[in-house]
């Protein structure tokens, strides 16, 4: 697999299915894992990186995983953006340096870093809210690669992991939500307040500290020591049904307090993004937003939550630039991404085949 | 399209119906925050390294003395560069820097001991961990002869492994 055939397929995890995925973009687990003859990627040389890097590929040819790597190092900058954009790697993997990669799935639903913070970052993802299938999965995938590496791990203490805050079982288990009513309805800083009293992280679209966009939220775990895997997925499977809850009253207030207000403003999104000649990242987020809202609400119905979904990916700047084989300046990138949008969403109901 | 009050690019875009009277509105970010139109809420920047380093200035403090000292033989990073960059150097640290760590655990995680899944094979691994750190010593100095040496003590021990 190449990054060009990536720019024609998107993620699995952009599908739409599975359950609750009006609101639950996705669910991932990515567990964090060290070798024990390695000092951790921070201390660690070019030539012990290029080792660790053997070691994985290694034992990625040994336990048969059905993978594609990536080498980042040998990445220009505009890819390495490209799979930021894509969820494949972190903004830390990109802008770090020396030798490096990930290992992709054909679905990208498995992403594996190698030398990011810790040697690996086993990641599996899927559409919807199914965490539980999620953990089956990525769990697999680590035992498949234990059996071939011999990680970091202490009895006390557990995987033995590079920053104090992951050590113990190095799991960090998330969801992908989309809060628009929540938003509207200013009650989102409350659901952030109460998730963070439980020790819940929330962030943006794009991972830590990163203004959230589009009103996507990912809200994880924080705790990684003295609970089991099951048990911290478990705070997610009770805490996110009621979040769904809020939503789905804060979307249904809006549909019968302010309905025609709301059915105007999701006509002006959709009709903007139809016809704009030049339009901002930001400002195309907001409005594929209501977009999305508006098609789960039953108030657009020649358009499906799959494009949608693969929109807010692939107006991004990165995917713009692949696209049209070249670097473009932000007015550039503006005029592309109006020409994309209104490419996409000129014939509605169907995504372009892959 | 501009802003309307410093002509950077707009993003927060309003129409509003005041006494059926229509007005719109474009305004860049920093001139609609001035104008007290929130844009929608990001969540707080987490900002974990801070989050960690508060907490490792406030639970060791009184252990610096001691721990100030201390240096990790495996791969050779001080407790004090962990305190200042909040990351550690090996697997080894926890059990070097313990005395330093549990109470930042125990802060963090509200616990010191791991409970979930047990990795396969864990025992008697790590030990080539100093030798690579000799190894690194060896280059860093220049003595290619014992760098040579170090590394086929390594490449014994990955064969047997």
């Amino acid at each position: 697999m190449t990054l060009d055939d990536l720019t024609k397929s998107s993620g699995e995890w952009l599908r739409g299915n599975g359950p609750e995925s009006d609101i639950v973009m996705c669910s991932r687990i990515r567990l964090a894992r060290n070798l024990a003859d390695f000092p951790f990627t921070n201390r660690a040389s070019r030539s012990e990186k290029t080792e660790i890097e053997a070691h994985f590929k290694g034992a990625m040819a040994h336990a048969k995983l059905e993978l594609s790597y990536l080498d980042v190092n040998a990445l220009g900058n505009l890819d390495r953006l490209f799979l930021v954009e894509r969820q494949i790697i972190s903004r830390e993997l990109a802008n770090s340096d020396g030798p490096r990669g990930v290992a992709i799935s054909s679905l990208e639903n498995v992403a594996i870093m190698v030398n990011e913070e810790d040697h690996l970052r086993v990641q599996f993802m899927l559409s919807g809210f199914r965490l539980g299938e999620v953990w089956d999965a990525v769990n697999q995938l680590d035992d498949r690669l234990e059996e071939q590496l011999a990680y970091a791990f202490s009895p006390q203490l557990g995987y033995l992991t590079a920053c104090p805050t992951n050590v113990g079982t190095g799991i960090r288990v998330g969801v992908m939500l989309h809060l628009p009513g929540l938003v509207q309805t200013k009650q989102i800083d409350k659901v952030f307040r109460a998730l963070q009293k439980i020790n819940l992280a929330v962030r943006g679209l794009y991972g830590e500290g990163s203004q959230a966009s589009g009103d996507f939220y990912q809200i994880s775990n924080q705790q990684t020591l003295g609970k089991s895997e099951p048990e911290l997925i478990k705070i997610l499977t009770d805490v996110v049904p009621q979040v769904l809850q809020y939503e789905r009253a804060a979307r249904q207030t809006l549909l019968t307090e302010r309905r025609q207000h709301l059915h105007d403003q999701v006509s002006r999104a959709y009709g903007v993004l139809k016809t704009a000649q030049t339009i901002s990242s930001e400002e195309t987020m907001l409005l594929l937003s209501s977009v999305r809202m508006g098609i789960n609400l039953g108030l657009i119905d020649d358009l499906s939550i799959a494009t949608v979904n693969e929109l807010f990916i692939q107006t991004q700047p990165a995917f713009l630039q692949k696209l049209r084989g070249s670097e473009l300046g932000v007015e550039e990138r503006n005029v592309a991404r109006a020409s994309y949008l209104r490419s996409r969403l000129s014939n509605g109901r169907q995504a372009p085949r892959h | 399209m501009r802003c309307q009050r410093c002509q950077k690019e707009a993003s927060v875009h309003l129409t509003e119906q005041i006494q059926g009277q229509r007005r719109e509105l474009h305004l860049c970010q920093a001139c609609a925050r001035k104008a007290g139109l929130s844009l929608p809420e990001s969540p707080p920047n987490l900002a974990l390294d801070a989050v960690v380093q508060s907490l490792i200035v406030a639970h060791v403090g009184e252990l610096v003395g001691e721990l100030a000292e201390s240096t990790c033989p495996d791969c050779g990073i001080k407790f004090m560069e962990f305190r200042a960059a909040a990351r550690l150097g090996c697997p080894q640290d926890y059990r070097v820097f313990s005395a330093g760590l549990l109470p930042l655990l125990q802060r963090y995680h509200g616990a010191t001991r791991h409970v979930g899944k047990v990795a396969r094979r864990h025992e008697g691994a790590g030990q080539q961990l100093r030798l690579r750190t000799q190894l690194r010593a060896a280059i860093a100095r220049e003595d290619y002869e014992e760098a040579a040496r170090l590394r086929d003590r390594l490449r014994l021990k990955d064969s047997q492994a």
